[in-house]
This record gives structure tokens, C-alpha cells and sequence, in this order.
């Protein structure tokens, strides 16, 4: 909004001259963390007393952990929150003539209503373990995978065509090989399924998700700032992409945001993000590497939420399910970590620190090419 | 061009409006013209049969009747109601395999849309006025048919729907909530139809008459001596494999009782290849009894495949043994028998065990359970001779209840199931129609997994008193768990038998520990993909742990067991071993080789996985009887678990409380070593504990009916001291 008004302003007179300021992405950056945070420190009492008044609190569900205490009872659906600020920052700060931006904003929106309704089912079903049936899940997500994989490799392809289906790791200079349109596509489709799932699965402590997926979307912001630059992305060996600038700005805001949720749902948690927030963080982070072109880089940004998914799903499709006996002590990893008997601030903690780590080994590949 | 568009649609509207008119009118003037009837049912006799008996009863009373049989090619129908000279159109029909995407599911829709076709064809032909369903998914389409029929306008006739069995097949459960009305056989069925059952009993064709003792015995081909008291043990046309080899059994048991007693044995007749009952049974009785007591048979036992004059039999016997088909019942309960059944385990729905049920509740039958075992690879359903033999022997010498028996056999079913099904059709009340009956109710049986939540939920509320009849609460249903948990064991999928090992465990059916304890120490290799990832046996893990927990809730303890523990202590999979330990801690007292057990307790103390050492820590508290024990425990003051720190610390507080050890200075010192600082802790909140407080103060005071008003702390004193 301010973007479109400062340039329309900009040629009117020389007295709105400081509102060239809006053209620099790192103002804007800035400008919507700030908004982000804001917003949440404004909307969220309000939100957790609403919450409370409508009893839309997290319901218990059999994790096989014997926890300290009983946490139903807490409000869910913070990501309610998440959402409203990342979108109202970006209404704000945003262009949004910018195809990266409506992607990303799209990616969020449909895995946040996805959320959204699974967390409703739940309280209305007064079950934990009663929310939309695995399948409806994967077939939603589905269904955004396979559109977004077909504005990837497809002719509205904001990457632009020579660049589309060409797939690039870390550490290594020059895209690795081209996979053609159709296998790239499978590939994309895979991933975001992959992606917004593993971070539904992270969110299982207070605070677990958020904070990883602050240090995730910092990084890719950083490298959205570098391939949008031409100077910087030739300087570092990175494709140009056009545009690819203003997806920074939509990382400071999601880290604005971030940062504003965990005050409330750092231990012991006020509030929950529930399947809305994990859902929408999970699909956004994967429609932005992707479109940042370091979808191989997310194994290693986002090892956490890779090792919490396959430990996971390992646990239980192979181990529980097919072979008749337990993998891991219990599944996924933080449970585990609580299962043998570190409590649940020190797991968080010490997994945020796992995965600050591994943001800054991948921030290490912005040179270590 | 465009213009013609409506035109004809609007021409092609007319048209169908006309057609619809005409059909309307076609089946309203051909149905108040003559008594038009569909009939539809089949699958097997016992759905064709009854479906015939209503063609029948309609014919006696409008011999006019024009009549139509639907049914599958194939089946039972093709070659009975041929032989009754109904006309007979096939449609195409199949089982409902269950919602689950499969190919089978695909088929069955497929198969279904095509069968409602044909029908639709047949209904527009015949026009009937009533459509007569006796169930079975053969009937499905036709109904469906019909009710789409029905809701278009097009069909003037009314749908009836004849349930045999107590509970309904998924076919009739689902479609009787729109057909007109649903005949029901059994009171119990009347709560799944509130609206529109109505209880008229099973319609048979030639009906079975009780005939005096003297008249049926003359008619009979052979000779019953005079004074006996008369078991006749029948499977069926066909024949049960399982009753016929339990009387064989039996005899033995029976045989000194050969001057009371006198068997008459329906092997069955041979239809299908995998089974001769006659051979069977003939090969049977020459393994089990020796020559000189199979020359005692004489006069005390017949055998005939099939017998033509059943209604004979019936009339000389004193009790009847047999399988729970609907029909059997039907034919024991107009005559007024009382009955020992064996329903067949493994149907859909457990039809027999829910029909062999009613007629149980109804106190005019004893039912027996067969079990489930694997018998060289084969699964086989089979009932022990002297279970068999002790029940008939008990139930001999109990006149009082045989008559009791006999007195509610008669009362069990509706009689004159033909003229309240009439007087249904005919809408005339030209015999009381069985509205008037009141249902029974009935107590559904439960799934094997909620049968575990409910046993396991139970079991985790008071481990010391759990009794698995405070859950079941009837005696026979609890066999009958008891008997379905044990033939899980013979599945192939693990899941299943895991199942099947937890319920063993829970319904206490002690008689399968060897059973179990055999599985236990079953060592078959799973398959090689699945040992790639990380499986052993053929047994799983789970299945293995959960055999140590099931022996454990049963409370069974033998050196035998003691052995197969010792053993499975040594099992790859750490929760077996962790489970073992456990085991050895809730025995304690009873561990027959005590420095054995402590030794293994010992091993697992010094496990790799943490969960069996605290495990390991809780045995040695429990078993130990030394000083070894104590310093064993001490060992564990460094260990970087603090699980199995705790676990020490209070094995050692057990030691002291069994007074193994006695308080020392010394172990006040030592215990103080220990490293104390722990990675975990438990949150208070002090607002929850505040809340649960003022909950259980209201709850308690609602319980015993005081006023609320009376001045009482809510907050105990110390927990208010605490703030």
C-alpha cells in the first residue's frame, strides 16, 4: 500500500523525495518486520482471551510421553496470528505486482486455511487425534503442490524459462543438471508435501517450530536479497532472479512475526500455533527456497525439521506399522530427546541451537562455492 | 440454429414427462389389476428359502399371483427357485468388501451399477406391487432400484425387507431405513428399525409339526430303546466339520453312560470336495475309539448323512446340538427344544454368535464356542469331545432346566411367521402383525479394538482388582472374546495377532499360555526385506513384548514361565527385555530360582538401552536378598541416565522397606554420592492444582448432597502454606 502511494507521490513533487526510500528493500525489510511485530503485540491478548472465551483450546492427544502436565487447555490456532501479520505487514510494504510475492503469499494463505479447518475439526471433535483425515490433508496440500509445480516449470513461471527446471545445490557454482519440466515439476510437488509436513510434525513443544523457522526464513531472505541483486548475485556466482528481491522483505516480515509469536508462546506456552501456523510456516519456507532456487539447500537449513519428518515417519510406517517393534525410543526427535529424560525446555533449547547452527553452515554457501 | 436449441430441449422435456406419465400410469393399472410380486434374495438357502415360503403363503391367498425372482447367477437361488417353478432373472451383485479404496471396492460399485440397471429394466416390465427382499447383497440392487423408483414418482408399490438373523447384514442395515417395512426374525433386531420393524418371525414352507414321541419313532428307521434320553447332533445339510468330529470325541466321554443316553448323529452330505463328511466321520470314530467300544456303539448312537424326516427326529430328541443359522433356530423353536449351539465363528458380522446369543438370553439354549487353531498350516475351527460331552452329560442331569429351557424355546420366536408377513402385505390385520411384540434389547458385541480400550483402560485404572467380567459383564460373551482372541492368533498379518495376544492377556484366558509362551520363544526369521530394516522374527517385537506384559496381567506365574522369561531376557528387541525385567519386578516374591532370575536382572541392569537398566534397577529392589543387591544399586550412582539414578535410589528405598538391608550410617553417606542433578523436572502450576481443588471440593459435596454453603477452606492448609 505504501509502496504504490510513495511512488505515485514521487513524481509529483520534490518535497516527497524521501519517499524514494521505499524502492530500498532494505528499508522496507525493516519497516515490515516492525509492522509484523507490532501487529502481534497488539492483536494478541485480545486473540488469547478470544480464544479462551470461545474455547477453541488444544485438545489432548496420546503421545505415548508421560508429560509433566497436562497442556490441554492451552489456545490453539496462534497461526492465526502469524498470518495476519505477515499479511497485513506485506499489505503494507509490499509490491504486490511481484510474482514471487503473490506465490509466497498464496503458499501461506492455502496451507493456513488447510490448518485452519484441521484445527476446527479438532476442537469440534474434541479430540486431538480426530482433525481432517490424513488423506483430505495430503490431498489439499496436493492439490497447491501440483498448481505451484505447474507455475514453476509452466509458462507463468516466475523464474523465467532458462532457469525453470534447472536444479542447483550447495557448494557448488553452476545448476547441476537440468531435469526437464515434468520431473522437476514431480520434484517440486513432492517437496512442498514434504516441507509443510515436517514442520506440522516439529511443532510438537513450545516454541519448537517457530524458532527454527525464524532462523529458515532469515537465511532465505538473505539469499533472496543476494539473487535479486544483479551486482551481488554476479559477485557470488548466483543466477539473477528479477524480482526476487521483494521475497526479503517478506522474510523480515515472517521474522518480525516470528519473533512476536514466540514472546507469547515461548515456554510455558499462552498460545499455540496449531495446525494453522505449522501448516502455513511449513509451505511457505517451501514455496520460498523453491522459488529462490535452494530447494537442496533446505535439507541442510532446515535439517531439524528433515531429521523431526523422516524420524517420524521412519517410526512409524517402517518400525510401528510394518516391522512390529520400535526404531527410536519414541518418535519424533523432541519426543524422544523428552523420552530419555531432558525436559522440555532444555530439548528446545538445545534444538534451536542445532538449528542456528545449521543456518549458519548454509549461510556459509552464500561464498562456499 | 441457436434458436432450435430450446426447442428441443424443451420437445426432449416433454418427452420424458411423457414417458414418465405413461410408466406411472402402466405400473399403477398392472399393479391394482393383479397381485404382481418381486422377489429377491439369495446368496444361500437360508436367504432363498423364507423368500419362497412368503411366494407361498401370497399364492394360497390370490392364487392369480404372477410373481418374479430376482437373483445371482449361480448361487443357492438358481437352483431352488427353478425347482419351485418361480420365473428367474438374473442381475449382477456382489458382497460389500468394506469402503476401503481397493480394486474390489471398484468392482463391487461397478457390479452394483449394473445390477440396479437390470433391475430398473425388470421393475418398468413387471411392474410389481409389492417388492419382497429376504437379503443378502443379492437383493441390494433391486431395492435400490426400486427406491429410486420410488422417489421419482414412477413406482406404486411397496418394499419389504425379511432379516433372518439377529443382527443385520450390511446390505439390510443400511437400505431397511427407507424400504416400507422391515420383517424381523429376532426381538433383539427391533432396536435397529425403531421405525419400521416389525417382529413376525422366520416364514418356513412346509412347516414342521410336532408330532408325539411314539408316532415320530415309529416313522423312524431305526430303533431307540425304550427310557433314553435323546441327543440329536446335526451341522446342517452340509454338515460341520466341527460338530461332527466334537460328537466323534465325545462318544468316548459318553460311553459309560451308553444305558441313559441315545445320539443320533446328521454327518451331512458331501458337497464340495475339500470336505466328505461321512468318510471324515467314519475315519474319525475308527482313530478314536477302539474296536471293542465301537461295538458298544450299537444302540446308543445312529449315524445318517441326511435325514428326510428331520421333523421325526426333532420329535424324539431331547436336545438338540447345532450350528445358530437363523433356520435352525426357527425350526428348534417352533418346536419347542431346548438347544446346545455351536454357532460358526469367522462369519460376517458373527451372525451365528449373535443369533446362538438372542437364543441364549432368551434362556432357551447353551451355546459353546469352537476355537481357532492352526493345524499344520491349515486354519481349522474345532471343539474338544469332553467340553462337549460334559455340558450334554450336565445338562442330562438337570431335568429342571432342560424344562425351563424348553418352556422359553417355545416363546423364543414368533410362530405363524406367514400370516403376520401376510398380513403385512396385505395391509388387512388379518393376523395380529408384529407391532405388537416388544424388542428385546440388545447389547451389540464388541469389535476386537474396542474390546482392548475398554480391557486395557480397565486394566490401567486398578491393576490389583481388574476382573475382565466388570467389563463384559456377561459370562458367555467373555468366552466368546476369549475364543475370537485365540483364533487371531492363526492370522497371518502380525497386527492381528498382536491383537489377538493383548486380548488373551486381558479376557485372562489362562488355557492359551502354552500357546503364547510357545509363540514367545518362536524363533522363525521374518522375511529378508524386512530384516534389512530392522526386523527379527516372524513373531515381532511387539508381539513378543506384549506376550511378557499379557502373562503379566494375568497374574500367571509356574517355573515354566520362569524359564520362557529367563530366555526371553535375552531378546534382541530392547523392549522385550525391558518388559522381562518388569515382569521379574511384579513377581518378585514369587521367583522360583532366585539367584538365576537375579543374575539375568543383573545382565539387564548393564543393558545398552537405558529403559531396561531403570527396568533392570526396579527387579533388583524387588528380587534382591543380599547385601549384593545394595552394592549393585550403589554402582549406579554415575550413571548418565538420571532415570536410572532414580530407579537406583528407589530400589534401594524397596531393599530397606523389605528389610533386606538395614539403615546404616554408612548408606545414608553413600546414597549421598549419587548425582542428584537431573536434565528434567516437573512444572507446578499453582493455578491448575488451585482449580483441580476447588473441582473435586464441588464434585464431592454434589456426591453426598451437602449444602454448598458451608465454611470450609477450599485450599487445604499445607498447600495454602506453600503460597
Amino acid at each position: 500500500m505504501i509502496y504504490e502511494i510513495c511512488n505515485l507521490l514521487i513524481p509529483i513533487s520534490d518535497s516527497f523525495s524521501f519517499c524514494r526510500l521505499v524502492n530500498y528493500i532494505t528499508f522496507r525489510s525493516i519497516m515490515a518486520a516492525l509492522t509484523a511485530v507490532i501487529f502481534i503485540f497488539l492483536f494478541s491478548k485480545p486473540f488469547i482471551l478470544y480464544m479462551h472465551r470461545r474455547s477453541l483450546l488444544d485438545q489432548a492427544r496420546d503421545t505415548g510421553i508421560r508429560s509433566a502436565f497436562d497442556k490441554s487447555g492451552t489456545p490453539t490456532m496462534g497461526g492465526v496470528l502469524i498470518i495476519g501479520a505477515v499479511l497485513s505487514s506485506m499489505a503494507i510494504w509490499g509490491n504486490w505486482h511481484n510474482p514471487f510475492l503473490v506465490a509466497s503469499m498464496a503458499g501461506m494463505l492455502w496451507f493456513g486455511l488447510l490448518g485452519f479447518w484441521d484445527d476446527l475439526s479438532k476442537v469440534r471433535r474434541r479430540s486431538g487425534d480426530r482433525g481432517l483425515s490424513e488423506r483430505t490433508k495430503l490431498l489439499l496440500q496436493g492439490f497447491f503442490a501440483a498448481a505451484f509445480a505447474w507455475v514453476c516449470v509452466g509458462p507463468f513461471g516466475p523464474m523465467g524459462p532458462e532457469m525453470a527446471s534447472k536444479l542447483y545445490i550447495p557448494f557448488y557454482k553452476y545448476p547441476l543438471f537440468d531435469m526437464g519440466p515434468f520431473f522437476y515439476g514431480v520434484f517440486i510437488f513432492l517437496f512442498v508435501i514434504f516441507v509443510s509436513n515436517a514442520v506440522n510434525i516439529t511443532d510438537g513443544l513450545d516454541g519448537l517450530a517457530i524458532t527454527p523457522s525464524l532462523f529458515v526464513m532469515a537465511v532465505l531472505g538473505i539469499f533472496a536479497y543476494v539473487e535479486g541483486n544483479r551486482i551481488y548475485s554476479s559477485y557470488l556466482y548466483y543466477p539473477f532472479l528479477r524480482n526476487a528481491g521483494e521475497l526479503t522483505i517478506f522474510g523480515a516480515a515472517f521474522v518480525g512475526a516470528g519473533l512476536g509469536f514466540l514472546w507469547y508462546n515461548a515456554y510455558p506456552a499462552q498460545i499455540f500455533m496449531g495446525d494453522t501456523g505449522s501448516l502455513a510456516i511449513g509451505g511457505t519456507m517451501a514455496v520460498v527456497s523453491v522459488l529462490l532456487k535452494q530447494e537442496m539447500l533446505f535439507p541442510l537449513l532446515g535439517g531439524l525439521f528433515l531429521v523431526e519428518a523422516l524420524s517420524s515417519q521412519i517410526q512409524d510406517k517402517i518400525g510401528v506399522q510394518w516391522l512390529g517393534r520400535r526404531i527410536f525410543f519414541r518418535a519424533p526427535l523432541h519426543h524422544d530427546l523428552q523420552y530419555k529424560g531432558i525436559a522440555e525446555t532444555k530439548v528446545v533449547i538445545r534444538l534451536w541451537i542445532l538449528s542456528g547452527i545449521l543456518a549458519l553452515i548454509a549461510l556459509a554457501t552464500l561464498k562456499l562455492r | 440454429m441457436l434458436t432450435s436449441v430450446p426447442i428441443i430441449l424443451l420437445l426432449f422435456a416433454i418427452s420424458v414427462l411423457l414417458a414418465m406419465g405413461l410408466l406411472k400410469w402402466r405400473w399403477r393399472r398392472l399393479s391394482s389389476l393383479e397381485c404382481r410380486v418381486m422377489l429377491s434374495g439369495g446368496g444361500t438357502g437360508g436367504h432363498v428359502n423364507p423368500a419362497l415360503a412368503i411366494a407361498e403363503g401370497i399364492r394360497k391367498r390370490e392364487p392369480d399371483a404372477r410373481f418374479c425372482y430376482l437373483g445371482v447367477r449361480g448361487k443357492a437361488e438358481a437352483v431352488i427357485v427353478r425347482r419351485a417353478g418361480y420365473p428367474l432373472h438374473f442381475v449382477s451383485s456382489t458382497g460389500f468388501p468394506g469402503l476401503r479404496p481397493s480394486f474390489r471396492t471398484i468392482r463391487f460399485f461397478i457390479k452394483l451399477a449394473v445390477g440396479i440397471l437390470q433391475s430398473s429394466f425388470l421393475l418398468l416390465w413387471f411392474c410389481p406391487r409389492w417388492v419382497v427382499a429376504t437379503g443378502g447383497y443379492v437383493s441390494a440392487p433391486v431395492i435400490i432400484a426400486a427406491l429410486i423408483f420410488r422417489t421419482l414418482g414412477i413406482a406404486h408399490t411397496r418394499i419389504f425387507l425379511h432379516e433372518q438373523n439377529s443382527i443385520p447384514g450390511q446390505m439390510n442395515g443400511l437400505l431397511g431405513r427407507w424400504v416400507d417395512r422391515v420383517l424381523l426374525t429376532f426381538p433383539q433386531t427391533l432396536s435397529f428399525f425403531p421405525r419400521n420393524g416389525s417382529v413376525v418371525g422366520y416364514p418356513i414352507r412346509h412347516s414342521i409339526v410336532q408330532k408325539s414321541r411314539d408316532e415320530a419313532a415309529s416313522n423312524l428307521a431305526f430303533r431307540i430303546p425304550e427310557g433314553r434320553w435323546v441327543v440329536f447332533a446335526f451341522g446342517g445339510s452340509q454338515g460341520a466339520r466341527t460338530i461332527n468330529r466334537a460328537v466323534v470325541d465325545a462318544l468316548r466321554h459318553l460311553l459309560p453312560y451308553r444305558e441313559r443316553l441315545f445320539i443320533i448323529h446328521g454327518t451331512g452330505l458331501a458337497q464340495s470336495e475339500k470336505y466328505d463328511p461321512a468318510a471324515d466321520t467314519e475315519g474319525r470314530l475308527k482313530r478314536v475309539l477302539s474296536a471293542e467300544e465301537r461295538v458298544l456303539l450299537e444302540g446308543f448312537y445312529y449315524r445318517q448323512d441326511y435325514f428326510h424326516n428331520i421333523a421325526d427326529v426333532y420329535s424324539v430328541s431331547d436336545l438338540i446340538v447345532c450350528r445358530s443359522g437363523a433356520g435352525s433356530l426357527n425350526e428348534i423353536s417352533s418346536l419347542g427344544k431346548p438347544a446346545l449351539l455351536i454357532p460358526k465363528a469367522n462369519l460376517p458380522g458373527d451372525h451365528q454368535v449373535m443369533n446362538a446369543r438372542a437364543m441364549k438370553h432368551g434362556g432357551a439354549a447353551e451355546v459353546l464356542f469352537e476355537d481357532t487353531v492352526l493345524e499344520e498350516g491349515q486354519v481349522l475351527e474345532t471343539l474338544q469331545g469332553h467340553v462337549l460331552a460334559d455340558r450334554i452329560l450336565r445338562l442330562m442331569n438337570d431335568p429342571g432346566r432342560l424344562s425351563d429351557m424348553e418352556g422359553r424355546s417355545r416363546q423364543f420366536l414368533r410362530r405363524r411367521a406367514n400370516e403376520r408377513i401376510l398380513s403385512e402385505l396385505f395391509q388387512d390385520n388379518s393376523y395380529n402383525n408384529g407391532l405388537g411384540a416388544h424388542g428385546l434389547p440388545f447389547k451389540p458385541l464388541m469389535t476386537n479394538h474396542g474390546l482392548l480400550q475398554a480391557l486395557s483402560a480397565a486394566y490401567a485404572r486398578s491393576p490389583s482388582s481388574y476382573d475382565p467380567l466388570d467389563v463384559v459383564e456377561d459370562e458367555d460373551d467373555l468366552v466368546y472374546y476369549r475364543h475370537r482372541a485365540a483364533g487371531l492368533l492363526t492370522h497371518e498379518a502380525w497386527q492381528d495377532r498382536n491383537v489377538g495376544v493383548k486380548l488373551i492377556g486381558y479376557t485372562h484366558y489362562h488355557e492359551k499360555t502354552p500357546a503364547l509362551l510357545h509363540m514367545l520363544a518362536d524363533r522363525t526369521p521374518a522375511s529378508r526385506l524386512r530384516r534389512l530394516f530392522g526386523g527379527d522374527f516372524k513373531e515381532v517385537g511387539f508381539i513378543r513384548r506384549n506376550i511378557v506384559q499379557a502373562i503379566q496381567v494375568m497374574k500367571l506365574y509356574d517355573p515354566e514361565i520362569e524359564g520362557h522369561l529367563l530366555v526371553a531376557a535375552g531378546d534382541p528387541y530392547f523392549e522385550v527385555r525391558s518388559q522381562v525385567c518388569q515382569a521379574f519386578a511384579f513377581f518378585g516374591s514369587r521367583v522360583f530360582e532366585r539367584e538365576t532370575v537375579f543374575q539375568t536382572v543383573l545382565k539387564g541392569l548393564e543393558d545398552d538401552c537405558f529403559e531396561v537398566s531403570v527396568e533392570g534397577a526396579r527387579a533388583i529392589g524387588e528380587i534382591g536378598m543380599d547385601h549384593r543387591a545394595l552394592e549393585i544399586l550403589l554402582l549406579l550412582r554415575e550413571n548418565h541416565y538420571w532415570q536410572v539414578r532414580d530407579a537406583g535410589l528407589r530400589a534401594i528405598h524397596r531393599l530397606l522397606e523389605r528389610g533386606v538391608v538395614p539403615p546404616t550410617d554408612s548408606l545414608t553417606a553413600e546414597i549421598g554420592s549419587f548425582i542428584l542433578t537431573a536434565t528434567d523436572f516437573r512444572p507446578h502450576f499453582s493455578i491448575k492444582e488451585s482449580y483441580k481443588v476447588v473441582q473435586t471440593s464441588c464434585r464431592e459435596r454434589l456426591k453426598d448432597g451437602k449444602p454448598l454453603c458451608e465454611d470450609v477452606p477450599l485450599l487445604t492448609e499445607a498447600s495454602a502454606r506453600k503460597r
